[in-house]
């Protein structure tokens, strides 16, 4: 695999929107940026979806399509659509990597795709819990490393990094925001020690934020402008998407879910809280209520004994929908949401947790003309934040398109 | 579960006393009171450990404290000089691994005994073949080797290379599979992780997960504590011969550990099991 041919060469940032002057050569190299950027963040389409994202006709698709597969920077493959022949567009394999890295919180997984989003390396470890960011960043790096060695590629041919921790971050800077919510990582800033040991441009993101994005581009909330995606895992976290963007907020707190109020008197929280939803039906919490009577268990094991049938631990999964559904129906009040997606290790559970989610969510959202909210299961599971995290680096990868003529 | 125990889980987490006799499980393998000396050294003493199924125990402890010593007394391949072995409550005899395979308890030792040349099915087999009317089953030998490849969800180019072709974490997860084909209830893992790089690492970790969600109890000796963290349901820490600490693996800080391992007593914290000699 080789990077850049003599046509696309890779720029720091280009922004999506550009000052055209009026000649008919820069308009039709705002529509080459405008077509490359958005086969970039969908990773592959049709050409005639092409021309129904960018507004151009499929006339000038076809042909900067053609243009573009010629110098490189485009991959077509003959598909069908409805039956009809079409062609699938893509960005060319052979202009890079991006790395994807997820940190949740006991485990780290990591990504190697091309530019393309076709995912050619991918690994998964345990954590300890409260692992420090000193060692886990170490562990991602290396990890990264040998993973774009097996595919047969160097470090020099990955062109960014896209990076998910589960705790609020400045998605400027990448700086950790939180203090507590993620020991061990407080302050940190990630792409400084991540860039320094890897010599790629870095991104950071929260992890529910990218989950969010995922969904968005690649799963289950294609198409939709306003979705809140719910990550219920071993913390529970969420990423908003309004008006097709990833709210991030003043310092990219937003979307903090697992740190909404639920009771009062409720446990003191790690963030120091009381009675935060993630102190409630985290899986410490969870666990901790099978213990007396169950022993010491995963959360693996609590969803595959629920599924088994064992009523604790469906119990236990059915609490935490209707607790889960209370701080639901306040963030749909809030923003009115076109569908929520059901996402992280605790969705696997399925019903279980879903029926009582829906029915108290239902009950507790203002009662809409249009029916209640749309609730669906996401569907890229497990691999959602490091699909999110992938999309992220992809999208701070510029690719200039420098074609003559 | 003796209440020696109690002690030390009520150390590690003043809230949650009497927590761990609602264990629905009774041990499938137990030491109880085993010592061991080489010559002058004392390797164990007093040892008492029980592991239960679906449980990972992971024990960690300085060079010389006796972790491979307790691995090799547990499987079989060392006598002790006093103690037993009970299994299910009752005290066997094991005077060999391959007794000790008998009985359901399986390990893989640091030097994983795989023969280089043979592929990955010849070495699963090895000194146990499948036959049909007195030939070799190749066919079910080869089924039953992707099955246990599977189980673990190794990552082997095919079972019928050779050992030698094969990585490091690879190689381990052979010689894990190997430990399985007689369906064990206990593997025994000594130093699994030693020199083996990240991805290797990490697919040994989810090997030991996936062990774990089968429902065997797995010992693993490691050295490196953020592995043994991430993996274990409960740590137990031996310092010259004797246990210095069981904790539960949720609720162990790293300190915790270091302390535990370098004999160190933080304050506020008391020693599992303050010996006659006032350890």
């Amino acid at each position: 695999m080789r990077v850049g041919g003599a046509h696309a060469c890779i720029l720091g940032y280009v922004g999506t929107e550009r000052v055209t002057p009026g000649s008919q050569s820069s308009l039709r190299e705002a529509n080459r940026a405008r077509i490359v950027s958005a086969v970039q963040q969908r990773g592959s389409l049709t050409q005639v979806e092409l021309a129904g994202v960018t507004g151009l006709s499929p006339a000038t698709v076809s042909n900067i399509v053609k243009e573009l597969t010629g110098a490189g920077v485009l991959a077509t493959a003959p598909t069908s659509r409805s039956g009809r022949r079409a062609q699938q567009v893509t960005l060319a394999r052979n202009l890079g990597l991006v790395g994807g890295i997820h940190f949740g919180s006991r485990s780290l997984r990591v990504c190697v795709a091309d530019v393309a989003q076709r995912i050619v390396a991918d690994q998964r470890m345990p954590l300890p819990p409260d692992h420090r960011a000193d060692a886990g960043l170490e562990r991602a790096s290396l990890l990264l490393t040998e993973l774009v060695d097996s595919v047969g590629a160097s470090m020099s041919e990955v062109l960014a990094v896209g990076v998910g921790v589960p705790a609020p971050v400045d998605p400027e800077s990448g700086r950790i925001v939180s203090v507590g919510v993620l020991r061990g990582w407080d302050g940190v800033s990630v792409p400084e020690v991540l860039e320094r040991r890897l010599g790629v441009p870095v991104r950071v993101d929260n992890d529910s934020n990218l989950g969010a994005l995922a969904e968005l581009r690649h799963g289950a909330a294609r198409g939709k402008r306003h979705v809140a995606y719910l990550k219920v895992s071993h913390g529970v976290g969420s990423g908003l998407i309004v008006d097709g963007r990833v709210l991030h907020g003043r310092t990219g707190a937003a979307g903090e879910f697992g740190h909404i109020t639920i009771d009062d008197n409720g446990p003191i929280c790690r963030c120091g809280n009381r009675g935060c939803l993630d102190a409630l039906i985290g899986a410490p919490a969870l666990l901790r209520m099978l213990e007396s009577s169950h022993g010491h268990l995963t959360l693996s094991d609590v969803i595959a004994r629920a599924q088994d049938g064992d009523p604790g631990c469906r119990r236990v999964i059915s609490d935490a929908g209707r607790l889960l559904a209370v701080a639901a129906a306040n963030t749909c009040n809030l923003f009115d949401p076109e569908l929520v997606v059901v996402g992280g290790r605790l969705a696997d559970a399925g019903p279980i947790l879903l029926d009582t989610f829906r029915n108290v969510l239902a009950q507790r959202t203002l009662p809409s003309t249009a029916g209640p909210v749309e609730v669906v299961v996401s569907e890229l599971g497990t691999a959602a934040e490091v699909r999110g995290a992938l999309a992220l680096a992809l999208d701070h990868v510029g690719i200039a398109v420098a074609v003559a003529g | 579960m003796s209440s020696s125990h109690d002690v030390a889980r009520q150390t590690q987490d003043g809230t949650a006393g009497g927590r761990t006799e609602a264990r629905t499980t009774t041990p499938v393998l137990s030491v109880r009171g085993v010592s061991r000396n080489y010559g002058a050294v004392r390797a164990l003493v007093d040892v008492d450990l029980d592991i239960h199924p679906h449980e990972v125990v992971a024990i960690v402890g300085d060079i010389g404290a006796g972790k491979s010593t307790l691995a090799r007394v547990m499987s079989g391949a060392l006598a002790p000089d006093t103690g037993t072995i009970e299994l299910d409550g009752r005290p066997v005899t094991m005077p060999s691994t391959r007794d000790a395979r008998a009985h359901g308890v399986a390990a893989v030792f640091q030097d994983l005994a795989l023969c280089e040349n043979l592929d990955v099915v010849q070495n699963l087999f090895l000194g146990q073949e499948l036959r049909r009317a007195g030939m070799l089953d190749e066919r079910r030998m080869e089924r039953r080797a992707w099955e246990l490849m599977n189980q673990l969800a190794a990552r082997v180019p095919s079972v019928r290379a050779p050992v030698r072709a094969l990585s490091g974490g690879q190689r381990q997860a052979v010689a894990v599979a190997r430990s399985l084909v007689g369906d064990p209830r206990v593997v025994i893992m000594d130093e699994p992780l030693a020199s083996l790089g990240i991805s290797q690492t990490a697919e040994v970790l989810n090997m030991v997960e996936r062990l774990r969600e089968s429902g065997l109890g797995v010992v693993m000796i490691s050295h490196s504590m953020v592995d043994v963290q991430a993996v274990a349901d409960r740590i137990v820490v031996l310092r010259l011969g004797r246990i210095n600490g069981d904790f539960d693996a949720q609720h162990a800080s790293y300190e915790d550990l270091i302390a535990a391992i370098t004999g160190i007593t933080p304050t506020g914290r008391t020693p599992r099991r303050p010996g006659p000699d006032g350890v």
